[in-house]
């Protein structure tokens, strides 16, 4: 009985259990008064017999599937002879893969050991006993949770009520998952992250000016000291999504204007779907295009005014990443445009205003905090992206203001460091972890300033 | 509140483990195989060509570069980790005491051949000549002083033609791999370092202090006309198509294939080319590895097989496919003893 | 006096008016250029791709006289025959004039290492051919695929190309006898990776998206809907429901590889899930939408009017009825509207999933959520760092399957979203 006929097995049962509790139900509220007696609805009755049902089981289910195979094992070993009992835990495991293969039927790594055959013969009959058993004792728990329940319906048993709290205890439970992930989130790094601080101080990490993991492979190789200031990291990052925060908010922004206040509805009705492509092409293809179009336009274009442009200009990158948040600015920017009451508008036609009058005094000014923080969250958004500027920007970390220039940034830092050749724990596979720290921190921040931002403005107007 | 989120708690990792266990109980019988990016298109064509003729899966083979590789590698023998892990340097003493310690107690080092590590330009440009004082001079973030004098000064030459009167007069960009490669590693040592010892007082150094030699032979100039430009050998080669004036430096598989665009740099004398790569007459090449666990050889399925595939002359050899694909052979020599070290699994000893 | 004055202020403003319509013209063009602009990026985005990526779509197939030769094949172990000599005895059969080993070996370069593999694959379907001779369409080598599709040029010295003159001249021979033609590239279809171009498919990657979409799907759209109901219906006000609210707006924009980090610390070292499976690419994935559904779906949620919740609750309904009943269907649309944008994201997702060792070679089509498996996105980013030319258009192809992909998904939410938009 393999673990997914077992399930609809049990969900079989179930749907007989709802309808047993249904009848129940209807049978104790009386021919004559029709269901008019009983607490809740029927169904209600039925649902509940239902879930207890199903829920003692699957919890059964859970744990033996969590525990039985490692019980299973252990029992299998204790068959084999006592020269490989003593083995090492690696050794085991390993000895237990090659079981495993040998149960799955599976190419058998080395000539069969007749004693390891004859194991795992008796472990093929052991594992189709727990199943049978497992099918049993689910079954037995869901027949008697369910003829417990079944038994006490009475009309005045409160099945609705019961039922709403199970859904609504599933409902909580999922709420907190938001709650798991950003503490995982925070202690995922958090530990590499202090590992790397005992090695490298916390100030020279985010005060100092310059970055060169030129860090040792070997012990006896040059560099050996490697610098760890995030600053020209910090800065890098900060110019590329200047640059596409220059692109993306005037493009974004006058495109939700027309959309909103000048566009008619069937150009709004084709112009919004193809706006939307632009925020659903994949990073790595901005990445591709970015580094094989329009890279090489940027120098080609730079060297015809005789300017010095590096193939990885932060321009580049930058131009890309601009394209890419012009949805997230439109689309926040068009919501907020939205919001401004009609009567505000009509207010300043009403005085004579012009359209492009009212909407540069009146509805940007009356938007303008929740524009602010559509591009604050458009920011976090370029600041984290990380497959363009992986293919299209430097590693080189210059502090440097010139927007020609090859610099580098946090995220593309991080994947170089933690895919590249150097030996694992030292700091400078460490310092990807305090970099993803920072990162999250700097997000962060720029999060809750946006959110409080755009929460107070809706406050305003709703 | 607690007892909520401890409920959730336990709740969640009993189902994480169903979940696993559902996977476990199949046991894994493919080889897998992680580590180096430079490794990966050799080993993977080797994986292919075994897991189409043979009666066993093709294994799968992860690009994590050496460093993470070696972790991965050398967390343990359990059958999670995996069964082989690709280089593109020697495994190091600290690493190899790692394994060490996490019981992973015997190793089997294999060296597959070697990789050239090229300087390269567009067809567009005139085909460079270097010695390798050339590249260091170039390169190098510090220099010996012109004016003369044992001291050193920061790179001032912007143009190859101040580094090198035969050179052309044009501007020093040089698009290579960040200080995580070991591309770069070897690079640097070869190259670099080998330039660097043509100055007397500086190869006089290296008997008086060592740290301060390499330090001064192996640090990259950082003002921009090295450029880091990541790993993706690929992109490099197009932005030195779109840029004839720059030079690039990545491995020989890539010049090999795009011959039609790019050139070669000649280094002391010598084009890379297959053959005197091969011949060890081209200066800048390094031998690429992969390590195997031996506690894994004969418990996961094939292992023993693939490694069969891999010593094979089909294979590895002068006519072999991977030379195909621009692994350049070891002598036969050498390809008799590490095939005879694999077949007998020898374990690497390494002491500090 | 009053006349005049009053003349004079509409004196003023009508002097001014040309110049304030000229600006309202310059400030209506200046939004429609905006748009414009966007409109070209993408279609230059599209063709600059559709550019580079059409011609992998069909492929060079070389017809070769097969002889299935008796002595070859041992009936027990068919895989094992060598398929390799009948391709070359056919080659040979059709150049007699080749000898020399070094000019045989060129020749035979020029049919794909693959073909044997076509040849193992017909003769254990169907053991009858064997003894027979058959004219079968075979995957030409990519060197020879590039030079047809021009790619190669003539012109360049022959030191530079990677077919010499000898080899472009059995081509040039080849073609006038109408035994080398461009095909429908139905291997990029069917076949996992591989490492020679001709071979290469995205089959693989295709079935791991999938894998991994339906684990996202099937974990976040519930746990999504749920978390919105509660937060939108049920949820107190209160400083644990505030951290819960914060604490999803904060993750809708936590850049992507702050996840992939938690997957590898979390899913693969502390739960100990097997490297580079769809499933652990799904639950990461699932982490990285939840927050773009659960912010959807309370949106749309909101969007019902109080007035049908109130009716609801009105006739006797319970809470839990008044939503399941009347609310999740009104309010449905939208979540799936909200769901589908989140698919499409994570299947555009590469960043995370290169922390969790998905940058994998992997041949075999993955059957299963534990299987090894890569996912599209990152079978380009893979593609895109193979040194054989031939990569480079076909990371073009899988870039324009990836978009199809994500373009009808999209295509759909806004389907949905207008068909079913209720203004209320």
């Amino acid at each position: 009985m393999s673990p997914s006929i077992l399930l609809l097995i049990l969900l079989t049962l179930a749907s007989f259990a709802y309808m047993q509790g249904k009848r129940r139900a209807f049978s104790l509220s009386g021919p004559e008064v029709g269901s008019s007696r009983l607490h809740s609805r029927p169904g209600y009755y039925g649902m509940l017999t239902a879930l207890w049902c199903v829920l003692p089981p699957l919890i059964v289910f859970a744990f033996w599937m969590a525990f039985s195979d490692s019980i299973l094992i252990a029992m299998a070993m204790k068959a084999l002879p006592t020269s490989l009992q003593e083995l090492s835990a690696d050794q085991t495991n390993l000895l237990v893969n090659n079981l495993r293969n040998l149960i799955a039927g599976h190419v058998a790594a080395r000539d069969i050991d007749p004693i390891l055959q004859q194991v795992a013969e008796q472990y093929i009959g052991m594992e189709r006993i727990s199943q049978i058993a497992l099918g049993v004792v689910m079954l037995v728990t869901a027949v008697f949770s369910m003829s417990y329940v079944y038994r006490r319906i009475r009309p005045e048993m409160r099945a609705r009520n019961h039922v709403e709290r199970i859904v609504q205890i599933s409902l909580v439970l999922c709420s907190t998952i938001a709650i798991l992930t950003t503490i995982g989130i925070v202690l995922s790094v958090l530990f590499e992250s202090i590992r790397f601080f005992q090695q490298v101080p916390l100030t020279d990490f985010l005060f100092g000016l310059k970055w060169s993991p030129q860090m040792a492979m070997r012990a006896d190789q040059a560099g050996s000291s490697g610098s760890f200031g995030a600053i020209p990291v910090l800065a890098g990052t900060f110019m590329i999504s200047g640059i596409a925060l220059a692109v993306a908010v005037p493009i974004g922004l006058m495109s939700a204007i027309y959309l909103s206040e000048y566009a008619s509805s069937r150009v709004r009705a084709w112009a919004k779907p193809i706006m939307e492509i632009l925020a659903g092409v994949p990073t790595v293809v901005y990445g591709f295009f970015a580094a094989l179009v329009v890279a090489p336009f940027i120098r080609d274009s730079g060297e015809l005014f005789g300017l010095n442009v590096s193939s990885e200009s932060a321009l580049a990158a930058g131009l890309v990443m601009g394209v890419m948040i012009i949805p997230f600015v439109s689309s926040l920017s068009d919501d907020v445009i939205n919001a401004v009451p009609q009567a505000m508008r009509d207010g300043s036609y009403g005085l004579g205003a012009t359209k492009s009058e009212t909407i540069l005094r009146v509805i940007v000014p009356a938007a303008l905090p929740g524009i602010v923080g559509g591009v604050l969250l458009a920011a976090s958004r370029a600041i984290g992206e990380t497959m363009i500027v992986v293919m299209a920007a430097g590693l080189s970390a210059n502090l440097t203001a010139n927007p020609l220039q090859a610099v580098t940034t946090v995220t593309v830092q991080i994947v170089t460091l933690l895919v590249g050749d150097q030996e694992f724990d030292s700091p400078k596979t460490l310092v990807a972890f305090a970099l993803g720290l920072l990162l999250f921190i700097v997000t962060l921040i720029l999060n809750v300033i946006a959110l409080y931002v755009v929460r107070r403005y809706r406050e305003e107007y709703e | 509140m607690w007892k909520k989120g401890l409920t959730l708690a336990t709740a969640s990792i009993i189902l994480a483990s169903a979940a696993v266990n559902v996977y476990a109980a199949s046991g894994r019988d493919y080889i897998s195989i992680v580590g180096s990016s430079t490794v990966y298109p050799f080993a993977t064509t080797v994986a292919e060509q075994f897991g189409k003729t043979s009666k066993f899966k093709t294994p799968k083979i992860e690009s994590t570069g050496s460093g993470g590789g070696m972790k991965l590698f050398c967390a343990g023998s359990d059958i999670d980790t995996p069964d082989i892990t690709n280089a593109s340097r020697r495994i190091k003493f600290s690493e190899y005491e790692k394994c060490q310690k996490n019981g992973v107690n015997e190793i089997v080092e294999v060296k597959i051949g070697y990789d050239g590590i090229v300087l390269a330009n567009s067809k567009a440009a005139p085909q460079m000549t270097l010695s390798k004082k050339d590249i260091f001079f170039a390169l190098a973030k510090e220099v010996p002083d012109p004016q003369g004098g044992e001291k050193l000064i920061a790179n001032p030459y912007t143009t190859w033609k101040e580094v090198n009167p035969s050179l052309p007069d044009t501007k020093i960009e040089v698009l290579g791999p960040p200080p995580t490669s070991g591309t770069r590693d070897a690079f640097v040592e070869l190259a670099m370092e080998g330039g660097c010892s043509k100055v007397d007082w500086i190869k006089a150094l290296k008997e008086t202090d060592k740290k301060y030699y390499k330090s001064v032979c192996h640090t990259v100039r950082e003002d921009g006309a090295y450029v880091e430009a990541g790993e993706n050998d690929n992109l490099i080669v197009q932005k030195l198509e779109a840029n004839p004036k720059a030079l690039g430096i990545f491995g020989f598989s890539f010049l090999d294939q795009n011959g039609d665009k790019i050139q070669g740099s000649v280094v002391e004398g010598e084009l890379p080319t297959f053959e005197n790569i091969a011949a060890g007459k081209y200066p800048v090449s390094r031998p690429l590895y992969f390590y195997v666990k031996k506690s894994h050889v004969g418990v996961v399925p094939g292992m023993t097989e693939f490694l069969g595939e891999f010593i094979n002359d089909k294979a590895w050899g002068e006519e072999g496919y991977l030379s195909d694909k621009g692994l350049i052979p070891m002598p036969a020599e050498e390809r008799k003893q590490f095939a005879a070290d694999v077949v007998a699994l020898k374990p690497l000893v390494m002491s500090k | 006096m009053q006349a005049e004055k009053r003349e004079t202020t509409m004196d003023r403003v009508s002097k001014g008016l040309a110049r304030r319509y000229r600006r309202e013209r310059w400030f209506r063009l200046f939004g429609l250029s905006a748009i414009v602009t966007s409109v070209c990026f993408i279609a230059l985005l599209f063709v600059s791709i559709g550019a580079n990526g059409w011609s992998a779509f069909q492929q060079t197939e070389v017809l070769l006289d097969i002889h299935f030769d008796k002595e070859q094949f041992d009936v027990d172990n068919l895989s094992t025959a060598n398929y390799g000599a009948l391709v070359k005895n056919s080659m040979q059969a059709l150049f007699p004039d080749v000898t020399g080993r070094s000019d045989k070996r060129e020749l035979n370069k020029l049919v794909s290492s693959g073909a044997s593999y076509v040849l193992q694959k017909m003769v254990i379907k169907d053991t009858g051919i064997i003894g027979s001779t058959k004219k079968i369409w075979l995957p030409a080598d990519d060197e020879v695929d590039m030079f047809l599709k021009g790619y190669i040029s003539r012109d360049v010295a022959e030191s530079a190309r990677r077919l010499n003159d000898k080899q472009i001249g059995w081509i040039d021979q080849l073609v006038a006898e109408g035994r080398l033609e461009k095909k429908f590239n139905t291997i990029f279809f069917t076949a996992g990776d591989s490492r020679e171009p001709e071979l290469a498919g995205i089959r693989g990657a295709v079935a791991g998206s999938l894998f991994t979409l339906a684990v996202t799907l099937l974990l976040s759209f519930p746990i999504g809907v749920a978390t919105a109901v509660y937060l939108e219906e049920f949820a107190p006000r209160n400083r644990w429901t505030d951290l819960v609210e914060v604490n999803i707006n904060n993750l809708a924009a936590v850049p992507s590889i702050v996840f992939g980090l938690l997957g590898l610390a979390v899913f693969l070292n502390v739960f100990g899930m097997p490297r580079s499976a769809p499933l652990v690419g799904g639950l990461v994935l699932t982490l990285m939408t939840l927050p773009t559904i659960i912010i959807a779906s309370r949106a749309s949620l909101k969007s019902v009017p109080p007035s049908i919740r109130e009716a609801a609750l009105g006739v006797g309904a319970s809470k839990m009825q008044a939503i399941t009943h009347h609310i999740l269907p009104l309010a449905m649309p939208g979540m799936m509207t909200g769901t589908i944008i989140g698919m499409a994201q994570a299947l555009g997702e590469t960043a995370p999933l290169l922390m969790i060792g998905m940058v994998a070679f992997i041949v075999d089509v993955p059957h299963g959520v534990t299987d090894p498996a890569t996912v599209l996105p990152v079978q380009i980013y893979l593609w895109a760092d193979s040194p054989e030319r031939a990569f480079v258009e076909r990371t073009s192809a899988a870039i324009m399957v990836l978009l199809g992909f994500l373009i009808s998904m999209n295509a759909i939410a806004v389907f949905l979203r207008r068909k079913f938009e209720r203004r209320w």
